[in-house]
């Protein structure tokens, strides 16, 4: 349906009055109305995807002039990167060839080189960059941006995470609305499976076929209106016999966008085999059909950790999902949806360029992988107004430290709230005497890439 | 002037006249001092100091806009200057000396500088006219004038204009409010409404059909008896405790689970002893004081009654955050808000913004909390019935446990003997400084990395920094090589060792360091290290004991006693173990240790235990942290109660204290405490509270329009001993509360949200009244009470209430999330009422819905008439018969549905209905 039919799932369900996820407006037009994270947890190296560093070459299996950086794990000598790079497009940013694909999309893309977070540990790391702080419970950033927008089509969760197989490290709390409102909440979607009855729970009915559901739901509802007749003007109870015809729509609309085999040979095939193909292919089916925010995990537990066999590990992983990335900013380009919808690329850190040293369940000893490293690391923005074609910041020449215009967890979240029309300073939300914000007391919006 | 506070109010004004200014010094200001301060130093402070410490910001809690202010000074607690301190702080900062540079972003000229220094000199002159107002002076302004601080007083009761509506004192209050704003209350709901309306609120469940025919029957009788009947016979129902205890667990974030657990068990073996505490507790009608003191503090004064011990569940059922400071965080917020509708949490980095809490008082809670710790060893609340499964039990623990220990054992001694046979590594280690990489490639090293042990590496480095000196027989010559010079290493060392051979060395050493020569230092400690290893290796093959000991020379004796002896670095005592393990070490103790924990959550025979705080011997004495920050401690505060409650009478606690506050908490005079909880009562019964935020009673709450009826519930509730079922008793008896939930357009237009209480709400059932109701209605429900928690989505799938499901705090199924389960994380004061689709589709689509529809016509199968048919299970689903237009849906349904089964397509269709998920 795509989006023609959005005007009408807007129009009808404009009267449902306490539905907490009815299309807010944010703070100032923007261009930005739905986002893609994709998450590449776990922590992808960016000495060996976005952020080059030919000294690090150069200098390969000798120590570091500088100390290594305290990190989770003891790191020896310098580690070059197995990868070649290379220039793409006008802007001639530089790019490992494990993403060549999503390369080819350079120019409308703002890689940040500078970020950095708080500590070397996933659970921290992971809590920091999805709901801006390591250890108390706040609410994730999805859960933000759809209390803040609501979302645009009623038939469909508002706020999807897609993780095939299980959950990430800290599970759910990936996607927690923490102290928002429940239905704020991210959806989980184990897209392992493909059958619609596993992605969503009670999304069909076993026994009846949609027609007698149909007829049953229109007896239900005669006597809701009998019932209400009675008992006079009363928006709750309206709004509860709306939420079922909307509820019976979802079905449907559900299985539809879920169903990626009605996606035409040659779009599958530009997507490429795989579940991170079907699952980045559904979440472009996603954003057309309105729903606001989507994060989509490479897959259960932290699969780009590669402590061991880094080259084959990231070569891999990479290969997994390039293609369908590419792919998807292509479709988003051609549906026009490119411009209102921003994708973040990134994981919850990156990688040491110094090898991790072996140590007994830790790793496996094969001292040819990477440390966590929270000093320094890279995650791109396209779409939903970033200025594309730049790369903003820089680490030290080996890509151990940012030290560059330095870009926190907390500013990179104020840019995408400013990107999405809000300012991070006002979404707030009151909760035991305080206003909460997704930044807290940090923040700042990088304006070179807004 | 502060000790006028502890005179009776006339005193004062006796002592002081009003004639006299309150600022004396003020006013003494020389003139030229006075044009000073306003032409030089005010200026300079308004433009390079008031933005970050002035009005709008108070960076590290430091404001210069007063004089007060500065000699007050910020987090630190020192004065940004004092009266003539040439040194002051600010001079240091403004001259950059020390760490401290301000402004930061530029110097001041030398002309501003001795400006301020001379002003300094001066005494700090500072016209009275613009003080501002005192912390202290504010924070007392807000203890005499906001509402929810003044005591609580009975109310006198207004006159109405219908005396014969009036059932309780709250309905002259609330028919006087109405009436006041010429608005009438609605007539009394009819007999089945009030008792579904009853039996929902009271117990959670729907009445059955039978119920309301005798409920009817009664009331055709004597109303006011049958309904005063009706209300006892609830109020003693065990079903209360279950529904009431389920409104506190939200409150006290209650969860099965502490939150991520990587590799270790993760749910609570224990936590439902608190929640079946609490159903326990609702259900005897515990007085509500002594119900808030067991809860903080049952430890302190109750150590025998196993019961009351597991009310402490309220402190340990929190998020876990591997972070004590967090911990405790936790805590004083469920406390805080729980109890006293202060957000005491809010001052943890700096002072309440609007509440009269300084972040002292917050660490003077902190303190409180931080003077206890949860014991391992939790006390046993019961003995299981079934003797051979507690056996069974003991018998699986105990074999766990001996697995862990053997596990340990083995680990200290292999680490050990490791460290003793293999000491060359060790020593390479310590002289050194090459990458490990590089190491590794040495011939005689053999231990990986992650073998050696760094903290033995360490001990060696600190035994030798006070062994190896040039007197030492055994290490004056590793003191004397060691700081030879590296370039011209061999030769030095053999011109060294040539000198030695007329001193007293010990000879076993020299004879190893001279021959072969000596190219490197690493040399020097592969000789020691053999020579050590070597003698433990004899000493071993001759049994390993005194005796063994003795058959060795003196020179052999003298260098093992290097490795056994007293504080030798490898003679590491057990409790010491935890720092030299390994990460898989760690790994598989920790395995081990999940396999002690899960046993306890998992083995039916695992009797109760009281997850209880137990105080430490020492007490905390707490530091304000500032900002927050740990690492940075500030001033010391007494462990004490707030000064907004207290006021200046509060003593500090000379125990931990925890006793103390919930005495403090519970104290008759301590106004907030029962008016948050009367508060709480009332949004239960009524759908919606009288103060909005019923977790936050500070100053940025409004009075409530109906504060009457409040503070005559918080009254009532001392006068009834605190006895919360006799104010729910007087709650549900008045006419307010019997209210018809009728629209009347006229009353809505007036009053839209219904503040005046012209109707009774109309109220959604929660998802856990919802699914017990069905569970009800379709004769499934398992009424036992008590017990391990149980997975809710589970197969096989278990009919037990829902606030025995498994609360998991890491995990929480969606399913009660888009029902609007509040998160367990933090405490909850009220659940949103949110309508979306995943709920319809639980209740279209689920399985669950679709078993309970089965067992529902179960209960019909032998009428055989379809008219009867429907009108039974409107009896059973609504405990009504239908109306004509309801029996003509029903009969055209079932004659005209040839899709499924008919009938249980209708039978599920009417437990969607509103009727079923409303209660009038």
């Amino acid at each position: 349906m795509g989006l023609l039919g959005l005007a009408g799932v807007l129009a009808d369900d404009a009267s449902a009055a306490d539905n907490p996820l009815l299309p807010k407006s944010p703070h100032f037009p923007a261009k930005a109305k739905h986002v893609i994270h994709l998450f590449m947890n776990g922590g992808p190296s960016h000495v060996d995807t976005f952020d080059p560093k030919p000294e690090l070459t150069r200098l390969s299996g000798k120590p570091l002039p500088t100390s290594n950086l305290r990190t989770e794990r003891k790191t020896g000598a310098a580690l070059g990167s197995p990868f070649q790079f290379q220039k793409y497009g006008e802007s001639g940013i530089e790019v490992s060839e494990i993403f060549k694909h999503t390369a080819a999309h350079i120019d409308d893309i703002a890689v940040i080189r500078s970020m950095h977070a708080d500590v070397p540990n996933h659970e921290p790391s992971l809590m920091l960059m999805n709901c801006g702080e390591s250890r108390l419970v706040r609410p994730s950033m999805g859960s933000w941006v759809t209390y803040g927008l609501g979302t645009e089509n009623q038939n469909l969760p508002g706020f999807i995470a897609m993780c095939p197989g299980g959950y990430p490290i800290t599970e759910t709390q990936n996607w927690q609305a923490a102290f928002l409102p429940g239905i704020y909440q991210g959806t989980h979607i184990d897209t392992q499976h493909t059958d619609v009855q596993k992605l969503l729970a009670n999304i069909r009915n076993s026994k009846l076929t949609p027609t007698a559901q149909r007829k049953q739901l229109d007896a239900l509802q005669e006597l809701n209106q009998l019932h209400l007749r009675q008992r006079g003007e009363d928006p709750a109870l309206e709004t509860r016999i709306q939420n079922f015809e909307l509820a019976y729509r979802m079905q449907a609309e559900a299985a539809d966008a879920f169903d990626v085999s009605r996606e035409p040979k040659h779009v599958l095939d530009a997507y490429g085999p795989g579940t991170q193909a079907r699952q980045i292919l559904i979440a472009r089916r996603l954003i057309e059909r309105g729903v606001r925010f989507v994060q989509v995990f490479h897959g259960a537990g932290q699969p780009w950790d590669n402590h061991d066999d880094l080259e084959k590990n990231h070569r891999r992983l990479a290969g997994q999902c390039d293609r369908a990335i590419a792919a998807l900013m292509t479709d988003l380009k051609k549906s026009g949806l490119f411009e209102e919808t921003l994708i973040l690329w990134g994981g919850e850190f990156g990688r040491t360029p110094t090898v991790e040293l072996p140590q007994a369940g830790a790793n496996q000893g094969k001292v040819n992988g990477r440390d966590h490293n929270h000093w320094g690391f890279s995650v791109w923005l396209a779409g939903g107004g970033v200025r594309g074609g730049q790369a903003y910041g820089a680490t030290d020449e080996f890509g151990f430290q940012a030290v560059e215009n330095p870009v926190h967890v907390h500013d990179l979240h104020a840019t995408i709230l400013h990107l999405l029309g809000f300012d991070h300073t006002k979404l707030t939300y009151r909760y035991a005497g305080r206003d909460f914000r997704l930044t807290d007391v940090h923040g700042k919006v990088i304006e070179q890439i807004v | 002037m502060n000790y006028c506070r502890f005179l009776p109010a006339a005193l004062v004004l006796l002592l002081v006249p009003p004639s006299i200014p309150p600022r004396a010094v003020a006013d003494e200001i020389p003139q030229e001092q006075a044009d000073f301060f306003e032409s030089r130093v005010r200026p300079l402070l308004a433009s390079e100091c008031f933005a970050c410490h002035g009005e709008k910001r108070q960076e590290n809690g430091l404001r210069l806009d007063s004089r007060e202010a500065i000699l007050r000074g910020g987090d630190s607690g020192v004065p940004a200057a004092a009266a003539g301190e040439p040194n002051s702080l600010i001079l240091r900062a403004v001259r950059h000396q020390n760490d401290l540079e301000m402004p930061p972003e530029k110097k001041l000229n030398e002309a501003q500088i001795s400006d301020l220094a001379k002003w300094i000199e001066l005494g700090l002159p500072w016209p009275s006219d613009s003080t501002p107002v005192s912390d202290e002076q504010r924070y007392d302004q807000i203890r005499a004038n906001h509402w929810s601080l003044q005591p609580v007083v009975r109310p006198p009761l207004p006159a109405v204009p219908d005396p014969s509506w009036v059932a309780t004192p709250i309905d002259m209050m609330i028919a006087a409010n109405l009436a006041s704003q010429g608005l009438s209350p609605s007539p009394q709901a009819d007999s089945r409404t009030l008792l579904r309306r009853l039996t929902f609120d009271l117990l959670g469940l729907p009445p059955s059909w039978d119920d309301v025919q005798a409920f009817e029957e009664a009331a055709r009788e004597n109303p006011q008896d049958a309904y005063r009947r009706l209300v006892d016979r609830l109020l003693a129902s065990p079903a209360y405790g279950e529904r009431w205890g389920r409104h506190w667990l939200d409150v006290v974030r209650y969860a099965d689970t502490k939150g991520y657990a990587f590799g270790k068990e993760r749910r609570y073996p224990y936590a439902y002893t608190y929640r079946d505490y609490v159903i326990a507790a609702l259900n005897a009608d515990l007085p509500y004081d002594e119900f808030v003191r067991q809860q903080i503090a049952a430890d302190r004064y109750l150590q025998d009654d196993q019961q009351a011990l597991a009310g402490l569940g309220l402190l340990t059922v929190g998020r876990k955050f591997s972070n004590r400071h967090l911990d405790i965080d936790d805590q004083i917020d469920v406390v805080t808000r729980g109890f006293l509708g202060l957000t005491v949490a809010c001052a943890r980095c700096h002072d309440h913004k609007y509440d009269a809490i300084p972040t002292d008082d917050y660490y003077s809670l902190y303190g409180i909390f931080a003077s206890s710790h949860e014991p391992a060893d939790l006390p046993l609340i019961g003995v299981p019935t079934d003797r051979t499964q507690y056996q069974q039990f003991q018998e699986q623990l105990a074999r766990h446990r001996q697995n862990y220990d053997a596990f340990r054992n083995s680990k200290y001694t292999e680490i050990i003997e490791v460290a003793r046979s293999r000491v060359t590594e060790y020593l390479v280690r310590v002289v050194s400084n090459e990458p490990e990489e590089l190491l590794q490639k040495l011939p005689f090293i053999s231990l990986s990395p992650d073998e050696l042990r760094p903290p033995i590496v360490n001990r060696w480095r600190d035994y030798l920094a006070r062994r190896a000196k040039p007197d030492d027989r055994v290490f004056g010559l590793w003191h004397d090589l060691l700081n030879l010079p590296e370039d011209s290493f061999a030769a030095a060392a053999a011109e060294r060792l040539a000198g030695a051979a007329n001193e007293s060395h010990h000879p076993l050493v020299l004879a190893a360091l001279t021959e072969p020569p000596l190219a490197a230092k690493t040399d020097v400690a592969q000789r020691y290290g053999n020579l050590l290893s070597q003698t433990y290796m004899l000493w071993k093959e001759k049994g390993a004991n005194d005796a063994a000991r003795a058959t060795l020379t003196g020179d052999q004796q003298e260098l093992l006693a290097v490795l056994l002896d007293g504080d030798s670095p490898t003679s590491v005592s057990r409790d010491q173990l935890d720092g030299l393990l390994n990460r898989a070490d760690r790994n598989k103790q920790s395995q081990l240790q999940k396999q002690i924990d899960s046993v306890q959550v998992n083995h039916p025979g695992a009797p109760p235990r009281a997850m209880i705080v137990r105080e430490d011997e020492n007490p905390h004495n707490p530091r304000v942290f500032l900002r927050g920050n740990h690492a940075r401690p500030g001033k010391a505060v007494p462990r004490q109660f707030l000064y907004v409650i207290a006021g200046q009478d509060r003593q500090p606690y000379e125990t931990g204290g925890r006793l103390e506050l919930a005495n403090a908490i519970t104290d008759p005079g301590n106004p907030l405490t029962r008016r948050v909880i009367v508060n709480r009562l009332w949004m239960h019964h009524f759908g919606q509270p009288l103060v909005d935020t019923p977790s936050d009673f500070g100053v940025r709450c409004p009075p409530p329009q109906q504060q009457a009826v409040l503070d005559y519930l918080a009254w009532r509730l001392l006068d009834c001993e605190w006895s919360l079922k006799q104010v729910q008793r007087e709650i549900v008896l008045s006419s307010t509360y019997r209210q018809a939930s009728v629209d009347r357009p006229d009353c809505r237009e007036r009053d839209p949200e219904n503040r005046l209480y012209w109707k009774m709400n109309r109220r959604r059932l929660e998802f856990e009244v919802l699914r017990d109701s069905v569970l009800a209605v379709a004769d499934q429900l398992n009424q036992a009470m008590g017990g391990r928690p149980i997975d809710l989505l589970g197969k096989p799938e278990i009919r037990r209430r829902s606030v025995y499901a498994l609360i998991d705090r890491q995990d929480l199924p969606n399913l009660l999330r888009v029902f609007d389960f509040p998160s367990p994380d933090q405490s909850q004061d009220r659940r949103p009422e949110t309508t979306v689709p995943q709920q319809s589709l639980f209740l279209m689509n689920s399985p669950f819905l679709q078993l309970r529809s089965q067992s529902l016509l179960e209960r019909i199968r032998d009428v055989g008439v379809d008219r009867e048919r429907i009108g039974q299970l409107y009896r059973l689903v609504l405990q009504r018969l239908p109306s004509d237009a309801e029996l003509e849906v029903g009969l055209g349904f079932v004659e005209n549905y040839k899709e499924a089964d008919p009938w249980l397509a209708y039978a599920q269709l009417l437990l969607m209905t509103n009727e079923f998920a409303y209660v009038d």
